[in-house]
């Protein structure tokens, strides 16, 4: 068994694979297909999210006659994937509280899902079907989604006044960029 | 398309591992995470926000696990641009560490000519039912750049209001030249 390397800078990497309840694959996969996206997600509602997803796993794929006998998973399994400031537990409260009634809507799917009611069953139940990370690559792990929101907007505000500044006095210059900016 | 949210696209891809991959798997990634030059060449793929591989062993359920016959690699991975700009950086900038990975793996045929690389992926890819990003219009390299925009203003700013008029149009150019690059 591999260790865990979930971690890179203050970002974590949560991977889980839940086993989906026989004959509920169709629905469970409608389900979510059809969930809003962008800022109607239920993933905005839980903070410290940079990017998640939720993938229908029917089987896995056979390569061939090289591979020896066909392979397949007893039960479908759902993939969830999140990547995420900060530490795991604080996180899974933070996703039975953000996501609301859809965490019941898409776990009730799986296989011994205890619904979010209770916060110690389904911190639990998610930590059991946690698969762990051999190697994890973050770009900018050091910064939360709010560092990274904020300094995007500051981005643009900034190629903003540059492009209305052009040709200010230096005084104006210095007027505009405090009014703007401040300290 | 599940798979794509504002510029960001997701990819997840599950293979069955030849019998020897998880030994070298394990060595492989302790290279990745403890080789200094491993790091770099994975931020030269700059389009990258977030990325990972972890070896099952078990697909997990609600005892000790499903094991199959062989363990399974996942890849997951979060970036902008699209899915064949995507694989073709693999096999052109780091087709070394593709084969290293993947070619523990039933049925990799390399990493080029890039095609056969590519319907390997697209056959063992999965479709995230829904995806979601906190800055779906972001680039990894805007908000790399925008962090390093948020440092050099907010030098400026903790000095501005002190500086003559002039002054402060020099400190103001030349902030604004330290970071041509990134606005």
């Amino acid at each position: 068994v591999s260790s865990a390397h979930n971690v890179s800078g203050q970002a974590y990497c949560l991977t889980v694979l839940t086993p989906v309840i026989d004959g509920r694959e169709m629905r469970l996969a409608q389900l979510l297909d059809r969930l809003p996206s962008g800022a109607q997600s239920p993933l905005a509602g839980v903070p410290g999210t940079h990017f998640a997803r939720w993938a229908v796993m029917s089987d896995v794929v056979y390569q061939g006659p090289e591979q020896g006998p066909r392979e397949h998973l007893a039960h479908a399994r759902l993939l969830f994937t999140s990547n995420f400031d900060g530490a795991l537990d604080p996180y899974l409260e933070a996703l039975r509280t953000g996501l609301g009634a859809s965490a019941d809507d898409i776990w009730g799917n799986c296989i011994g899902y205890p619904g979010s009611a209770q916060a110690s069953g389904f911190a639990r139940y998610l930590r059991h079907h946690q698969i762990n990370s051999a190697l994890f690559f973050a770009a900018y792990g050091d910064r939360t989604v709010s560092d990274v929101t904020r300094s995007l907007a500051l981005r643009a505000r900034l190629i903003d006044f540059a492009v209305r500044a052009q040709g200010m006095s230096p005084s104006d210059l210095q007027a505009g960029f405090l009014a703007e900016f401040g300290r | 398309v599940a798979n794509v949210e504002g510029k960001a696209t997701a990819i997840t891809v599950l293979t069955p591992v030849k019998p020897i991959g998880p030994i070298v798997l394990c060595a492989v990634f302790w290279a990745a995470r403890n080789i200094t030059s491993s790091l770099t060449k994975l931020q030269q793929l700059s389009f990258i926000h977030y990325a990972q591989w972890a070896v099952i062993d078990r697909f997990p359920d609600a005892g000790e696990g499903e094991a199959l016959g062989h363990h399974y690699l996942l890849f997951e991975s979060n970036f902008n641009g699209t899915w064949d700009q995507y694989i073709d950086a693999f096999s052109e900038v780091v087709a070394l560490r593709m084969q290293a990975i993947w070619g523990t793996s039933y049925g990799f045929p390399g990493p080029s000519p890039v095609e056969p690389f590519k319907d390997y992926i697209r056959r063992n890819e999965y479709v995230a039912n829904h995806y979601w990003s906190a800055y779906p219009g972001a680039t990894t390299t805007e908000i790399i750049s925008a962090g390093r925009v948020e440092s050099a203003l907010g030098a400026l700013r903790a000095r501005a209001a002190g500086l003559e008029p002039d002054a402060f149009r020099r400190a103001y150019e030349a902030m604004l030249g330290s970071i041509q690059n990134d606005l």
